[in-house]
Parts: C-alpha cells; sequence; structure tokens
C-alpha cells in the first residue's frame, strides 16, 4: 500500500515536472497558432478554438497581416545557424588539439597555461563585452559572420578544452601507448585513435557549444548592428518591443526555439554527457 | 572552478611517459591556436576592462583622463545602482536557493532507471537549451496582466479576485517572477550535475541503510544528498555566477525600470545610454571580482571531496 | 561593405559631385533628378540606412534605386536598441551607417560628441527654416546636425464615440473640463479606464510628462538647463502629481505600467479599452487608430486641441531627424537619400497621402510644408488639417535651447523616477527630487 503510494507520488511529482518543463513552449506554440481576438481571451483558450497558420504567414512575408518583420525572420535565422555552427566549428578544433595537447603531452608551462585557460571560465560576460566590441571594430570586423564567430569561440573555447581535456583524460591510454611501441607519431595516435575514441565527447560538445551560440544575445546585441548578421534572439526582443501582435511574437519565439527543441530531443544523451563533463570541475 | 587537489595528469603521470621521448615541438603547436585566442580575446579585454575602470571616458565630456577611483565612487554614489545590487542579491538568493533546490528534487525523482526516464530527461532539458531572451518573451505573456494565463488560472481557481501586474509594482515580487523564468532555465544544469554523482553512489551503502532499518526518507538524507555533496556546490556555484549576471529575462521583462534591474543590466544603461564608459568598466570590474569570491566562498564552504 | 573600386570611383568623382552640388544651390526639397555626374558616380553605391520606422514601400524604394542607381539597404531597427547601437559604434570608431536616425533629443548630444556630419555643405541652411516648420530642433550654434525626416507634435486625441455615449458632445478646451470629461466616462461606466499613459520606464513617458507641462503651462527645463519642476506649485510638480495620482485612481488601466507608448496606442487605444490619450504622436489617427486590420476604433478617434490650463495648450515638437554618421562610407550617396526621403512628394505618402498600404506604419506628418500641403488636400488622412495648422501655428520645442548634451541621462533619470512614483515605489516629491538632483549632477 505505501508502495503504492509512493508510485503515485513520483508520477504526480513527475507530472508535474513535465507540465513545469513544457508548458510555457506549449502556450507559446498555442498562442503563435490562435486568432489575434483569441489569444486575447479573458479566460484564456487552453487550446485554440480554431488553429491558423497566419501569425507564421504573417512572419514569414505572406498573408493578410505581413509585418516587416518578414525577411527579417528568415535573414536572421540563416544567420543564427551560420554563427553558432560557424563558433562550434572554431571551437572543436582549437579546444580538441589543446585538450589533446594538456591530456597526453608534456611540455614546459603545461600547468600554467592549462590553469590559465580554465580561469578565464570565472570571467562573467560584461569582463569582455566593450573592450571585445572595441578590438572586433579596430580589425573592420564588427557586423561580420568572422567577428562574431571569433568573438563567441572565445567564449566557448575554456569550457570545451575543459570538456575535451576529461573526455581524454578518462581514455584508457593502452591503446595508445601499444600504438607508440609500433612506432606510430604523435599526430598519428591523435588521429587515428584518439579522435575516433572520444566521438560521444566530441558530439557532446559540439551540441552543447551550439546551443549556447544559438543563445547568445548581449554580445550579439552590441556586435551586430544590421540585419547582415543579426541572430533571432536579437530580432525577437527587437520585434517584442514594438506594437507586433503577441501572436505573431509567440511565433517567432516558436521558430526561435524549434531548432534547440529538435537538438535536445533528437541528440539527449550526447547533451547529459557533455554538462555532466563540463560541471565536474 | 578550481579543485581542491591538483588534477593528476599534470603531475607527471607515470602512463603517459612515452620511454623517455619528448613531445617536441609539437604540444606547442597544439596548444597555441588555444593560447592566442585566449590570450587576444580574453585576457587581452580583461586586461583592458582593469585598466579602463580607473579612467574617465566618456564621449560627451573628452579627453579621457586618469581618474583612480572616481568611476568607483560615482557608480555607487548612484542609487540606482545601489538598487540594482540590492536586486541582483534577491536574484542570486533565489536563483541559487530554487534552482539546487528544484534541481535536487528533480534529480532524486529521476535517480532509479525507468522505462521513459530518456525522454523525460529530454523534457526536463529542454528549457536549458533555449535562449534566455526567448524565454523572457514566452514567459513575459504568461505574465501578462491583461491576456496572461498565469492570471486567467489564478482566477478561476478564485485565489485573485481580478487581474494582476505581476512585473513591475512591487521589487521583490518582480525579482522573484523575473528570477523564476532563469529558474526554469538553469535548473536541468544542476539537475544533470546531482543526477551525474548520485550515478556513483555504489547500491550496498543503499542496501546497507535498508538493512539498518533507515525509512525512504533517510536514504535521501543519510547517504544521497551527503555524496552528492561535490556536486551541489558546483551547481550551487554555477547558479550563482549566472544569476548574478542575469540579463536577458531582465532585459526583455524589466526593460529600463528600476524595480527589477539587474547588476548587468544596469551596466549596460550606463555604457550605452548615458555613454559612461569608465563607470562601465568599473561596474563590470566590480562585478566580475565579486562574482569570482562569491563562487569561491560557496566551493570553499559548501564543497566536500567524496571518495568511495 | 564597398568593394575597393566603387571607393575609387566615388573618390574620383566626388569633386565633380561636389562642386556640382554646390552649383546647384540644392535646398532639401530637390528633386531626385542628379546631374549625368551624380549618377554615374553613385550607381551601385549601397548604401546602409538604420531608421526606427518601417521600411518605405517596397516600389518607391525601388523607383529610388532606379533613379539613382543607390542600393538601399534598410535597417529597421527598434528606436533604443538603435541608440545604442550609433553608441557603440561611434564610440568605437567604426562604419555603422550611412544613413542614421538623428532624434531630436540626440541633437545636442551629436553636437558635442562630433558622432554626426554636419550637412551644411549638402543643405542651404539659411532657406531651410521657412521649409522645415520643425528645423530648429536639428540647427545648434549654426551646424545642420540631421534633416527632419518627419514633423512630429505631441498631441491630445479622443474617441469621440465613447465621449458621445457618455453625453459629451462638446469636446473640453481646458485641463478640469477633460478631467471631469473622463470622470464621468468611467462613472457612467463607458470606459473602465479611459486615459491612457505609458508608464513603462521608457522615452514615451518623459515626453509625456513633458506635454502635460506644457498643459500645465510651463516647461521642465529652463534656457540654460536649469530644472522648473522642483517647486510644489511648479507645472512639472503638478503635472507628475496627476499623471501619477491618474494611476492610482484607476483612470489609467493597471497594466500600462508595464507599456511602452506604441503598446499603449495599440494595445489600448486602438482596442477601445481607453477612450483618450492625452500626449500622442501626431499621425496616429491615420496610420494607427485607422487601420482596419488592426484597430477596432476605426474613424472614431479625432484629434483636439490639447486643453491646457485656460485654453489650448501649446503641442510640442518632438520630430525625427535623419543624418549621417561621421563613419559613413558613401556619404554622397547617402545625401541622395535623405533628398529623397524628404521630397514632399514621398514624405505625403509614408503620412498616408496614397491610402494606407503605401504609408509607413506609425509615421507621422511630412517634414516640409509642401508635404503638409499635399497630406491635406489629399483628403486621406482624418485630421492632417487642423494637424498641419498646429504644426505651423501652435507648437514649439520641448526645449528652448535644444535638447542638452546630456539629455539621455535626463530623460533615463525622468522615466525611472515617474514609473517608480507610479509603482508606488516612492513618492512624487522623492521622484522630483532625485530628478532634480541628476540634472544637477549632470550640469544643469
Amino acid at each position: 500500500m505505501r508502495r503504492r503510494l509512493g508510485r503515485l507520488g513520483r508520477v504526480g511529482a513527475l507530472t508535474i515536472v513535465v507540465v513545469w518543463s513544457l508548458f510555457p513552449v506549449y502556450w507559446a506554440l498555442k498562442t503563435s497558432l490562435s486568432t489575434n481576438v483569441a489569444s486575447q481571451s479573458t479566460p484564456v483558450q487552453w487550446v485554440p478554438s480554431h488553429v491558423k497558420f497566419t501569425a507564421y504567414q504573417a512572419l514569414f512575408g505572406a498573408g493578410p497581416e505581413s509585418q516587416d518583420a518578414a525577411g527579417g525572420i528568415a535573414r536572421s535565422l540563416i544567420n543564427s545557424t551560420v554563427e553558432a555552427a560557424g563558433a562550434t566549428v572554431l571551437t572543436l578544433v582549437v579546444a580538441v588539439l589543446g585538450a589533446y595537447a594538456f591530456a597526453r603531452l608534456r611540455f614546459r608551462f603545461k600547468g600554467l597555461l592549462f590553469y590559465g585557460v580554465i580561469a578565464t571560465l570565472m570571467l562573467p560576460v560584461y569582463a569582455t563585452l566593450i573592450p571585445l566590441y572595441r578590438i572586433m571594430a579596430d580589425l573592420g570586423l564588427v557586423d561580420t559572420y568572422t567577428g562574431i564567430i571569433l568573438v563567441y569561440a572565445s567564449g566557448f573555447i575554456p569550457l570545451a578544452m575543459w570538456i575535451m581535456y576529461n573526455v581524454f583524460m578518462a581514455l584508457p591510454s593502452s591503446i595508445e601507448e601499444a600504438a607508440v611501441i609500433d612506432g606510430a607519431t604523435t599526430m598519428q595516435s591523435f588521429r587515428k585513435i584518439a579522435l575516433p575514441m572520444s566521438r560521444p565527447g566530441i558530439a557532446a560538445t559540439a551540441i552543447v557549444t551550439f546551443l549556447f551560440g544559438w543563445s547568445q544575445f548581449i554580445f550579439p546585441l552590441v556586435l551586430s548592428s544590421s540585419d547582415a548578421t543579426q541572430p533571432l534572439t536579437v530580432l525577437l526582443a527587437a520585434i517584442d518591443s514594438r506594437n507586433v501582435p503577441y501572436t505573431i511574437i509567440n511565433a517567432a519565439s516558436i521558430i526561435a526555439v524549434a531548432i534547440p527543441a529538435v537538438i535536445v530531443f533528437l541528440l539527449n544523451r550526447w547533451i547529459v554527457t557533455g554538462i555532466t563533463a563540463g560541471g565536474v570541475k | 572552478m578550481p579543485t581542491t587537489t591538483t588534477p593528476p595528469a599534470l603531475v607527471a603521470p607515470r602512463k603517459a611517459k612515452r620511454g623517455g621521448r619528448r613531445d617536441g615541438v609539437l604540444p606547442y603547436a597544439m596548444v597555441a591556436p588555444l593560447v592566442v585566442f585566449i590570450g587576444a580575446l580574453a585576457i587581452y579585454p580583461t586586461v583592458l576592462t582593469v585598466i579602463e575602470a580607473f579612467f574617465h571616458s566618456d564621449p560627451l565630456t573628452p579627453p579621457n583622463h586618469f581618474v583612480g577611483f572616481g568611476n568607483f565612487s560615482a557608480v555607487f554614489a548612484n542609487s540606482q545602482v545601489r538598487h540594482s545590487i540590492e536586486s541582483t542579491g534577491w536574484y542570486a538568493l533565489f536563483g541559487v536557493v530554487l534552482t539546487v533546490g528544484l534541481g535536487i528534487g528533480i534529480a532524486l525523482l529521476l535517480q532509479r532507471p525507468f522505462r521513459g526516464r530518456g525522454v523525460l530527461l529530454a523534457i526536463v532539458i529542454l528549457p536549458w537549451a533555449l535562449p534566455g531572451v526567448v524565454e523572457g518573451v514566452i514567459w513575459s505573456w504568461i505574465y501578462s496582466p491583461t491576456f496572461g494565463v498565469l492570471n486567467s488560472a489564478l482566477k478561476s481557481l478564485r485565489l485573485i479576485g481580478q487581474y494582476q501586474l505581476f512585473i513591475g509594482s512591487h521589487q521583490i515580487e518582480t525579482i522573484l517572477l523575473i528570477s523564476l523564468v532563469q529558474v526554469w532555465q538553469i535548473t536541468p544544469l544542476a539537475t544533470l550535475l546531482v543526477l551525474a554523482a548520485m550515478q556513483s553512489i555504489p547500491d550496498e551503502l543503499y542496501e546497507s541503510a535498508r538493512v539498518d532499518g533507515a525509512a525512504w526518507y533517510q536514504h535521501i538524507t543519510r547517504v544521497t544528498l551527503p555524496l552528492v555533496r561535490p556536486a551541489v556546490a558546483i551547481a550551487m556555484a554555477e547558479a550563482l555566477v549566472m544569476s548574478i549576471n542575469i540579463f536577458d529575462q531582465v532585459y526583455v521583462l524589466n526593460a529600463a525600470a528600476s524595480t527589477g534591474s539587474s547588476l548587468m543590466s544596469q551596466t549596460y544603461f550606463i555604457t550605452f545610454q548615458d555613454l559612461n564608459f569608465g563607470q562601465g568598466y568599473a561596474l563590470s570590474l566590480f562585478a566580475t571580482v565579486a562574482t569570482i569570491l562569491l563562487s569561491l566562498l560557496i566551493l570553499k564552504v559548501v564543497y566536500r571531496k567524496v571518495e568511495y | 561593405m564597398i568593394e575597393k573600386r566603387q571607393k575609387l570611383i566615388s573618390k574620383t568623382a566626388a569633386f565633380g559631385v561636389a562642386s556640382a552640388l554646390v552649383l546647384t544651390g540644392l535646398t532639401g526639397a530637390a528633386s531626385a533628378a542628379t546631374t549625368s555626374a551624380n549618377k554615374a558616380a553613385l550607381q551601385n553605391v549601397t548604401i546602409n540606412v538604420a531608421i526606427a520606422y518601417p521600411a518605405p514601400p517596397k516600389a518607391m524604394l525601388a523607383a529610388f534605386t532606379k533613379s539613382t542607381g543607390i542600393k538601399v539597404n534598410y535597417s529597421y531597427i527598434q528606436w533604443d536598441d538603435l541608440q545604442t547601437k550609433i553608441a557603440a559604434a561611434a564610440e568605437a570608431h567604426t562604419y555603422f551607417a550611412d544613413v542614421a536616425d538623428v532624434d531630436w533629443s540626440k541633437v545636442g548630444e551629436y553636437y558635442q560628441t562630433k558622432w554626426f556630419m554636419p550637412l551644411n555643405k549638402y543643405f542651404n541652411v539659411a532657406s531651410l527654416p521657412a521649409q522645415y516648420p520643425q528645423i530648429a530642433s536639428f540647427i545648434r550654434d549654426g551646424e545642420l546636425i540631421g534633416m527632419p525626416s518627419d514633423v512630429s507634435l505631441l498631441v491630445t486625441d479622443v474617441n469621440t464615440k465613447d465621449f458621445a455615449k457618455a453625453g459629451i458632445t462638446k469636446m473640453p478646451t481646458t485641463f478640469s473640463q477633460y478631467q471631469a470629461d473622463l470622470t464621468a466616462l468611467q462613472t457612467k461606466g463607458i470606459v473602465a479606464h479611459p486615459l491612457d499613459i505609458p508608464f513603462a520606464a521608457a522615452e514615451g513617458l518623459s515626453t509625456y510628462w513633458y506635454e502635460t507641462t506644457a498643459a500645465f503651462g510651463g516647461q521642465v527645463l529652463s534656457s540654460s538647463y536649469k530644472p522648473e519642476f522642483s517647486s510644489p506649485s511648479s507645472a512639472g510638480y503638478k503635472a507628475m502629481t496627476w499623471m501619477v495620482a491618474a494611476y492610482k485612481d484607476g483612470l489609467v488601466p493597471k497594466g500600462n505600467l508595464s507599456l511602452e507608448d506604441y503598446q499603449g496606442f495599440s494595445n489600448d487605444q486602438a482596442q477601445n479599452l481607453t477612450a483618450s490619450v492625452f500626449s500622442d504622436y501626431s499621425g496616429d489617427v491615420g496610420t494607427v487608430y485607422d487601420v482596419p486590420s488592426s484597430s477596432k476604433v476605426v474613424g472614431q478617434v479625432e484629434y483636439i486641441p490639447t486643453p491646457g490650463v485656460s485654453g489650448p495648450a501649446p503641442n510640442l515638437a518632438n520630430p525625427d531627424g535623419i543624418g549621417i554618421p561621421s563613419t559613413a562610407k558613401n556619404v554622397n550617396a547617402a545625401v541622395e537619400f535623405i533628398k529623397w526621403y524628404d521630397e514632399a512628394a514621398n514624405q505625403a505618402a509614408f503620412a498616408g497621402a496614397q491610402g494606407v498600404s503605401n504609408s509607413i506604419s506609425g509615421f507621422p506628418l511630412p517634414a516640409n510644408t509642401a508635404g503638409l500641403a499635399q497630406l491635406v488636400s489629399s483628403g486621406k488622412v482624418p485630421g492632417a488639417a487642423e494637424l498641419a495648422n498646429l504644426a505651423e501655428h501652435h507648437s514649439r520645442a520641448i526645449f528652448p535651447a535644444g535638447a542638452p548634451p546630456w539629455y539621455p541621462a535626463f530623460s533615463n533619470a525622468v522615466y525611472t523616477n515617474l514609473h517608480s512614483a507610479a509603482a508606488g515605489q516612492e513618492s512624487v516629491a522623492s521622484a522630483i527630487s532625485a530628478i532634480t538632483s541628476q540634472v544637477s549632477s549632470l550640469g544643469g
């Protein structure tokens, strides 16, 4: 009997957790599929009475409520993707190389360099925001993909390196040692043994980095001055303060969360690895 | 975050020694991009911030000149800044307590494997993967004083008589609700950290607790919690850093009002609206130092090395 | 980013273009027909334009490109974000746009920081006041910091249908009548919260207070930028007291605490949740309230002369302008764009002379008298004639000496304290004293 209650309690608690996690997203989705009038009813409609895609049509420039946010959102979607993906690739290359060196190789100043990189994890965003803006401006890289990707990467590399360091450290070195005995060079054992064996870790790092890149706000707010590089987050904040109907704002929100949501549901195993590997310090 | 012991790898590991062969130039080549990146784009800008914090830098009143602690005293004399520091304290309190509390709770629920746990994990992670700004927008609609579902639900349950203005009238209420959005976002991180630590707890410990006649909640208080303490410490430190840094949600839900302004949103407005870059640097420096000190403090107090 | 080739072309043709401009003695209302030297120089040049209003209709922009060869990369950036971007770019001395927003409130700041280049060599400054009613806001010490891109006034409007339902047939002409009418609307149950004031801590709240102060017969800062609102008997103090009381007494919907100006217009007034906006922006009847797809009050909202203490109050001017940042790359193309934007026919179209679908949403009134005349004669925009009359005879600048260089910090003090006072977090007295001390620390 107690076990039954216990189980019921657990199921109840888990239901609450599910509702807590999903409800806001559901609500945004529901609002985006309602008509303007329905979304403003009191009391609220829990399920849309008529599902309408007009908000999405408006965002992409078609349909009766066409907003000038249109064109903006398609471009921002591309920008978010390019910036997050570019930063991920750059971060991975730099972090994986460095992490392997720290994990497997011996060289002078290793300790100093390692802790130097790790220490930057403690820096909050605004320690570097304005000077980074100035540096990018001096290099002529404001409002360019290059500039934004460089800035993102500089923020993600320390964490990515830390995760990959732990991943490499956890690999049994016996296989590599055997390869060395057989005459393999460091680079060969890196490329042919360590990398393939650490694929899950690399995947996790890549996914986590991509998600961070997708979520960036304050840096692109300052660094991207036009539609050319503006990501979805900045666009969303901007249209939120204009007098755009809430159905459309919620539609834009759903578009902004669609890709992260898909990634989470398809690749959650790797995300878990990534977060936990990065958290254990 | 530095652990209490040096990671073993940096202390001449036996295993990695390759029969006396030195690794030559290669390690430097592999580490070079990393070092250049961090040096140029993380350390150098930070040094700039530290230096510029002591200069008057305001395009409205050129030229820039050294002012020692002038920026700092000006900034702390500003009542809006002091108010935002106090508010940020509340954000940190709510953020840490709620995030870690919920994180531990949810981890406990997910501790034992069961069918569908994978899906549940994905659902739990979802808020963490979404941009803070977008979450702010979504929740602003939920909190809306005219059409929000929170108001509607509370009214249907007869808990309130008429629609309430949740955000903007009272400081603590506003901060709590905005903090809740961030809590929603970062709880998954705490959950996963604690959950991972829970996985390492050997079953024998629970067995012996059962044999000793411990009640179900004592399993948690006597076995689980003490053993996940390091993970809890890290989760608290991370929650602290993120809640002190809170910006995206505040920007969307509180904009330029002083009610719920956080340290970082205040820094943003001082820098880009008042154009007082010198004071902006000073505030940034203060916040950086405070964050580092506080997270080290939490780690020192809460972290305990656990060995099996 | 323009290519080297274009840079070279524009450099070598610059002399020719510059002399052509000087010789033709262009005024702000010059036609779009450029000389052939200009046209050659400007072919395929792309300029970045960043303005806080939606883009002009596509067909119009296409026509501009066709006749000048200049391609326009238009960014509609929300006002506050745009100011941040302008500041960030200017501080870093980096290129941001060729044409950017120059708000009336920023002219003092830009004059001091030199972030925008003076336009005196492209426009004949002496001839401008006759054509542009609000040009004074954009000239500081003889330097033309930006060209007005619209005429905007702070005006009062009411929902005449609601007023009629309450039995009010004659519109209020004094402030006490206005107050009584609002109360009548409330007690008779016509509109629960008849007054729209946007109490979010944002610029729109500051301008609302300036206009209310004008209605109470005063101004907020003197010509030497000293505060004139500190004593309880001053107009500014009374205005703030009235605004805060209106919120607390329920004349204003409670949710307005977090609404900005345009949100208030479209969520309250356009949905018939309020019956009057005391300080609205001229042009909103045509571009917001009469838009069938998003407004429930089409044809019901009309402008009335702002009721002052003893008669009509002045309507303060808050025009937008456009200028050329000092870091701009394609200055001549930028000048062409500015001239095009200010052409009378185009201005009239933006304001609705060619119908709602050819207008710019939220656009106030045309910047020049020629444009105003065309708008009025088109008959398409209700209230245009009255507004034109107000603009030319009844309006004055918000600050007699123009906006101070530290205006944004001042406005920030105003709206954050006024917001707090309405939210009940401080009293009106402490709000006023906080603003006063901010003014003195800023140099007023």
